[in-house]
């Protein structure tokens, strides 16, 4: 009911549903919802899990884009769905495809399991080791040093570009865009103490040269992250790791140093 | 059956340190659960920054409050101290706080913050490479350390990381149900594998509770769909008492409609709110520190501008926070988070137009009583030692939101969270690392747990009734909203009261429409809601109980501070069925010489 008297604008979501226990293969159930201008696509997802079917399943958590769970491939593309619009995704039919994240296993509706995802990302070894030899306060980086991270450190995890890399899709030994997107943060974080052992680890033919540059990592990344120019960083940098580890044997020396203003 | 040396429920960063630590320390048998993966926990949401005097940051002389700020010079005096963080934070709780707590929580904070910075957590940085810090609402000095406006997305990255090197064993996506506690000893939990639905009981010799906060009791709020204080009823639920609970904090710049955080750093970087006349209101509360007010008193100024019509938005319940004389490059550089969601959401720019917000629940102050290593504080009967010799609750943990320890009294200020979750989360960490390492035994349950909480799940999918889970959640967050919101009173309370009691009494009658095993997302929603109507009523009853006004518990019927009445902490035991919470209470610890009570003005 809306006050003008004219009848609510219905949107069609089309819902991927499958479960594995009862289902021979995934099907489509339709749903109606009302287009309103403040309503997300999780909004709809909640709405009709709490009023028309509740055995319709999806992750979500933050709603916000930070806690990375509900990313799923609506229309034909990788998102988040907490904070797209319900209004944005609509197709010429009026309608709103929802399905998992393609190229993995389904858990069950939108739930997909992401083991082989986060298998990559232990493998890469995403904690920062840092010296033995820590100073009293902290360790001194330069503005233009975290510039460089390149705002990896934003990385949410959400699986968006894993699912869309055309690697991934033929070959799950291939480490990933996300997992060498975190290997390029720790090998360019002055304060890592292992940057040639990742350069090595991530420098053979299931790691950095696996990747073909298609870009698809870069046009489904939610947070404009750049995966494809950090593993073509970390190539450049395995080809040529004798001079990379000189010079940040150089920098570790200083580290516990001012930075000179420029 | 399940069996660790220690189980630790929720792995935000509360939880991923005491894992992180007992680790450390050499404790090989750890399991952690949370209902969501741990990089999905809601400290991840965090943005301004954490708090601690690392003195990187002060004021140009002679530019007032709101003036630039510069590097502190090497060998000049340090502006800021622990002292001073005490102080403000001792302020900011109206004095409800625990003074001893909050001296360890000051004191450890430098140490907690260069660890991080250590374990390669990505701050942003001064032009010498220190730490960059910006102020924030209450503190009397710049000492929010951060990183851009995604703090704590880096912090929790960085421990969740480094946990993972200990050997820890996650459990992600187990949803812990029940605290099995005989006799005054903690036996361990029961939990659900959702992905396959089977429930386990799980024996440990030490479980420890880091499972967060309960805004989702409220209709607009900046939580997570996860934070729905499962740990805090549960812990109720097994004869733990609870502490505090009516001090919910109400955080001033929630996006519009949407409740979204938009972060306390928008004003820390100068931002200012201005009502429907174009007026920064914050002139008539707060002369002084204007803006930069504490959180409770920020929102209720936002509350009565719009109560009194001067609202914007279509029904005037909006405030707007104007950062457009902050410049592009500063909102780029330093909020960068803040404008993709003011743009994502509500189709503003804060460059070019002032974003809509209203008040929204954000943190909740009170939780499960713990001393200051973790440990809770409640004897058999349920009642809180308030002395180290007393009898705790053996073998029983907790730290982080879920906890009241207490270091934020009636009010938190902003970046303390973080930093309390983190110094008790290590504390806790250490304290069980002790424990197991001292002899600690498993013990055994009585009875078959894991079958009595599959019996909860078969009335849900199997019973008569046809209640909507939904339909009450809704509810309940409309009345807590309306009747136990920013402003309180005797008459709207006791309906509140009444009316959580009606809802809890439908909620047996509640059912599912899932009714697969595997990976069933409605069973956990009607647990979450059971725990939403458990806690509520320990929420109302202690605003009921407290007739006066402090921090964020404001009675309009009772609108002063009652030193004489009410310098204690409200501790809710679990009455028999029916009977609604038995409250009682336990002295603050205050320092008389050095921080007595004073009046609070900002």
């Amino acid at each position: 009911m809306t006050t003008n008297g004219s009848r609510p604008r219905m949107v069609t979501v089309r819902v991927q549903r499958f479960n594995p226990d009862v289902d021979e293969k995934p099907y489509f159930d339709e749903f109606q919802v009302e287009l309103t201008p403040a309503k997300t696509i999780l909004d709809a997802l909640h709405e009709i899990k709490t009023a028309q079917d509740g055995s319709v399943t999806y992750r979500r958590s933050c709603r916000h884009a930070i806690c990375g769970s509900c990313a799923m491939y609506v229309n034909g593309k990788n998102i988040l769905v907490c904070n797209t619009p319900l209004r944005d995704k609509i197709d010429e039919e009026g309608t709103v495809t929802i399905r998992p994240l393609p190229y993995l296993p389904i858990i069950k509706d939108l739930v997909v399991d992401r083991s082989s995802f986060w298998e990559q990302y232990e493998r890469v070894k995403p904690w920062l080791i840092p010296s033995a030899d820590v100073p009293e306060k902290e360790f001194r980086m330069s503005s233009e040093e975290v510039a460089a991270l390149n705002k990896a450190e934003t990385c949410i995890m959400c699986g968006a570009c894993y699912s869309a890399c055309q690697v991934i899709a033929m070959n799950k030994r291939y480490v990933g865009p996300h997992a060498l997107l975190k290997a390029f943060l720790r090998v360019l974080d002055p304060r890592d103490m292992a940057p040639s052992e990742r350069l090595a680890d991530v420098g053979d033919q299931d790691g950095v040269f696996r990747c073909h540059t298609i870009f698809n990592c870069i046009d489904a990344c939610p947070k404009d992250l750049d995966p494809t120019k950090a593993i073509e960083t970390l190539r450049k940098l395995a080809q040529k790791r004798q001079a990379f580890e000189a010079a940040r044997r150089d920098r570790q020396r200083m580290l516990n140093e001012p930075i000179a203003s420029s | 059956m399940i069996e660790h040396e220690v189980i630790i429920v929720g792995a935000g960063l509360a939880g991923s340190w005491t894992a992180m630590v007992a680790g450390q320390r050499g404790v090989k048998d750890i399991g952690v659960l949370s209902k969501i993966h741990p990089l999905r926990s809601h400290s991840g949401a965090a943005q301004g920054g954490i708090a601690a005097a690392l003195n990187n940051a002060r004021p140009v002389a002679g530019t007032g409050p709101r003036g630039p700020l510069e590097p502190v010079p090497q060998g000049e005096d340090p502006p800021d101290s622990p002292e001073l963080h005490m102080f403000d934070t001792i302020k900011g709780s109206d004095w409800l706080g625990d003074q001893d707590a909050i001296e360890i929580m000051v004191n450890e904070a430098p140490e907690i913050i260069y660890a991080y910075e250590h374990m390669g957590c990505v701050f942003s940085r001064l032009p010498d490479g220190r730490i960059a810090q910006r102020r924030f609402g209450g503190h009397s000095a710049p000492r929010a350390n951060y990183a851009a406006d995604y703090t704590g997305h880096v912090l929790l990255h960085t421990i969740h990381e480094q946990a993972l090197q200990h050997g820890v064993e996650f459990y992600s996506e187990w949803y812990c149900m029940d605290l099995l506690v005989e006799d005054n000893v903690c036996r361990g939990v029961v939990a659900m594998d959702v992905l396959t639905g089977e429930i386990h009981t799980m024996r440990a010799k030490a479980v420890m509770f880091g499972t967060g906060g309960y805004g989702r009791a409220f209709e607009v709020t900046s939580n997570a769909y996860a934070n729905t204080g499962d740990g805090v009823a549960i812990a109720y639920n097994a004869g733990v008492p609870l502490m505090d609970m009516e001090f919910v904090q109400f955080h001033p710049t929630g996006l519009y409609e949407h409740g979204i955080l938009m972060s306390e750093a928008c004003r820390g970087e100068g931002g200012y709110l201005t009502n429907s006349e174009d007026e920064r209101f914050m002139e008539r509360y707060a002369p002084d520190k204007m803006e930069l007010a504490p959180r409770d008193l920020v929102s209720r100024s936002e509350q009565t501008e719009i109560d009194e019509g001067r609202g914007i938005g279509p029904d005037g319940k909006g405030i707007y926070l104007d950062l457009r004389h902050l410049g592009a490059e500063k909102i780029k550089a330093r909020l960068p988070q803040i404008r993709e969601l003011a743009i994502d959401f509500v189709g503003v720019d804060p460059i070019d137009d002032p974003i809509p917000i209203q008040p929204t629940a954000h943190y909740s102050m009170g939780g499960i009583p713990t001393d200051a290593d973790g440990q809770v504080i409640a004897n058999a009967d349920g009642q809180v030692i308030a002395d180290a010799d007393g009898t705790p609750v053996v073998g029983f943990y907790a730290a982080g939101e879920c906890a009241c320890v207490s270091v934020h009294g009636a009010n938190r200020l902003g970046t303390n969270s973080l930093l309390e979750a983190s110094v008790f989360g290590r504390r806790a960490g250490h304290a069980i690392a002790d424990f197991v390492q001292n002899g600690a035994e498993l013990h055994p349950v009585t009875g078959d747990p894991a079958e009595r909480n599959r019996q909860r799940v078969a009335r849900l999918m199997d019973g008569a009734g046809s209640e909507s889970v939904e339909a009450i959640a809704q509810e309940l967050k409309q009345t807590m909203t309306d009747d136990c919101g920013i402003y309180r009173d005797k008459e709207r309370l006791a309906q509140a009261m009444q009316h959580v009691g009606e809802m809890q009494e439908r909620f047996k009658d509640a059912r599912v429409m899932d009714k697969s095993k595997r990976f069933n997302t409605d069973v956990l929603a009607a647990f979450e809601t059971e725990h939403l109507l458990t806690f509520s009523e320990v929420i109302v009853a202690g605003a009921l109980a407290r007739e006066e006004s402090r921090g964020a518990h404001y009675r309009t019927d009772f609108p002063k501070r009652d030193d004489e009445g009410w310098l204690k902490h409200t501790v809710a035991h679990k009455g028999e069925p029916g009977e609604g919470p038995r409250l009682s209470d336990k002295g603050v610890n205050i320092d008389w010489d050095r921080f007595p009570p004073q009046e609070r003005k900002y």
